[in-house]
């Protein structure tokens, strides 16, 4: 440990001060106010990701905020209590819990790593993870107000249940957690912060604060990563490029898909964007959008791989892509 | 690293980041990056921030006061997580810091595009559009009504008074040019733009991305295809950036 962590600091600061050196050399060769080619994509890239970055932290706060109540007021008994053993519940149950916690997919994965943590079945955590983000007031309230009370809410919400209950029973077949979850989750490395049963509920809130700064540390630093390239990959491909690839009810699928991933926009706000597209797309292309987009882009998928082995998020994002897929092709050949 | 000195890397960076939201809150420049919608959820993270912070110094006071009375418990060895963690989340303050802050403007048109039309939000109501007078109407507002109105007969004429920067685009005459908005759901990551033409004579003498209201009449053409609303300026003038840049649809 000791060796390992002394050898890493150097390498870091030496990219820190790198990339410090970089941005200025980079300022101080173009005067503010001179559109030079570079400046101007530079500025397009801090602002967006500037935005990606202040719009995700609240919701990434709530969320830590969220895991360290979790981890403070509740104890393992209450989960497997609470929980049920058949996979099939489970799994449909891990669904609907978005209700209750409305998280966006920033804030649903440290929540969701904390009740692994507290012992919540695998089943009901994945398909959690994949529908809370949609399956939520919020996100209901603001598909609704851009599409109205119709097909596009109901088939969302459906499909999007359906790709988390088929996920998460997927992952009911497997009966170690071990196989599926990273080491320092199932072997439940200690916390540096524990509560104890005495505690008051002040002395609890405490604590709880405690956590939600480590995660929030822990979590964050791949949220800034995935804004980072997701705002980068906006700042140098040009969107009209895919869009005019994307004609053709398969195509269009496919580039819709890819966009959602690209875009790495909030759910609880994606379907004002989807709505832009509206008039290039058809109905199923959309529809696999809003389905797709909140279960995996570029931010969510460096998270993921921050709970899960890279096989169990190959599954996580491979099955939700295949069945989006079909939804969309089903819409564009069968119904519109 | 030491847990303590980790631990007091974590509370320089809540209190910078709690810091800097405020000061873009303070100047106005937090709608440069998100939905003016979204500021009180902002307002929320800062509380958020500061309450950890304080929590992070409290929680370093104790040890070391813990520390001092027990001095045969020494915890201070203990390793915390990796330093990685610490230079990440610094690196949207050194952007922050660094590079000038500035509203999406034409320099995102090459990778976001542009748009003469813009789509309907359910909620809207075409009525309410109606019921706004000609001079209060946005761009986005008067390209929805050339959009989704069959007759716009009645709008040829009318008085228009709109806000945005300025983009020379290609499809258009020498004499005129784009007035610009940029739209914006959630944060800049979303946001797409949308432009009006206008025709000036004068239409040279401004630069591009300089922020102006364009006072004129409306009047129908097609480009590229579509009908669309371009305004016969009557006076260009120029303006300061407002303190939305963006619309919201």
């Amino acid at each position: 440990m000791e060796t390992t962590a002394s050898k890493r600091l150097p390498r870091n600061t030496i990219l820190l001060i790198l990339i410090v050196i970089l941005v200025a050399v980079a300022s101080s060769l173009m005067p503010a106010g001179s559109s030079t080619w570079l400046w101007d994509r530079l500025n397009v890239f801090a602002t967006v990701f500037l935005g990606i970055f202040v719009e995700a932290v609240p919701y990434l706060l709530l969320g830590t905020f969220a895991s360290g109540l979790v981890e403070v007021f509740i104890d393992r008994d209450g989960m497997s209590r609470w929980v049920s053993k058949r996979p099939a519940a489970a799994a449909i149950s891990g669904a609907f819990m978005g209700m209750i916690f409305p998280v966006c997919e920033c804030g649903v994965v440290p929540l969701t790593r904390r009740l692994f943590k507290k012992g919540l079945p695998l089943s009901a955590g994945i398909s959690f993870l994949l529908a809370a983000p949609v399956l939520n007031p919020i996100v209901i309230l603001s598909t609704a107000s851009a599409f109205g009370w119709g097909q596009m809410l109901l088939w969302r919400f459906l499909i999007s249940l359906i790709i988390a209950v088929v996920v998460g029973l997927v992952f009911s077949v497997q009966d170690d957690p071990g196989e599926v979850l990273l080491p320092i989750l199932s072997g439940m490395e200690h916390d540096h912060v524990h509560a104890e049963a005495g505690d008051t509920v002040l002395e609890k809130l405490r604590k709880a604060l405690l956590i939600t700064v480590d995660e929030f540390f822990d979590m964050g630093r791949y949220l800034i990563i995935g804004s980072l390239l997701a705002a980068g990959l906006q700042t140098f491909i040009a969107q009209s490029t895919l869009l005019s690839i994307g004609s053709g009810p398969v195509l269009s699928v496919l580039i819709m898909l890819l966009l959602a991933v690209l875009l790495s926009i909030c759910s609880t706000v994606d379907s004002f964007v989807a709505l832009g597209f509206t008039g290039a797309f058809s109905f199923g292309s959309v529809l696999s959008f809003l389905v797709f987009g909140p279960m995996v882009d570029i931010k969510s998928t460096i998270m993921y791989l921050q709970v899960f082995k890279r096989r169990a998020v190959a599954y996580i994002i491979l099955i939700p892509f295949m069945i989006s897929l079909i939804a969309g092709l089903v819409f564009n050949y069968f119904v519109k | 690293m030491p847990q303590r000195m980790f631990r007091s890397y974590q509370g320089l960076i809540l209190l910078g980041l709690c810091v800097f939201f405020v000061s873009k809150a303070v100047n106005g420049q937090l709608t440069w990056y998100i939905n003016s919608r979204f500021v009180p959820l902002t307002i929320v993270g800062i509380v958020f921030l500061a309450l950890m912070a304080q929590t992070i110094f409290a929680e370093n006071r104790r040890s070391r006061l813990h520390e001092l009375e027990h001095p045969e418990h020494h915890h201070d060895h203990e390793h915390a997580p990796s330093s990685s963690a610490l230079w990440i989340m610094f690196i949207p303050l050194a952007i922050g810091l660094l590079i000038p802050a500035r509203p999406l403007d034409s320099a995102a048109f090459t990778t976001k595009g542009f748009n003469t039309s813009a789509p309907l939000v359910s909620s809207d109501s075409s009525a309410q559009i109606f019921e706004t007078e000609s001079q209060e109407r946005n761009i986005l507002q008067w390209l929805k009504l050339f959009n989704y109105q069959d007759d716009i007969t009645e709008f040829i004429g009318q008085e228009a008074s709109v806000v945005g920067f300025v983009y020379f685009g290609d499809e258009l005459e020498a004499d005129q040019f784009f007035v610009s908005r940029f739209v914006v759901s959630c944060c800049a990551a979303d946001g797409f733009a949308i432009a009006m033409p206008v025709q000036w004579e004068k239409s040279k003498s401004l630069e591009q991305d300089a922020w102006v209201v364009v006072k004129g009449k409306i009047e129908s053409i097609d480009l590229n295809d579509t009908r669309t609303p371009m305004i016969v300026a009557e006076s260009v003038e120029p303006a300061d950036v407002p303190a939305q840049p963006y619309l919201f649809p």
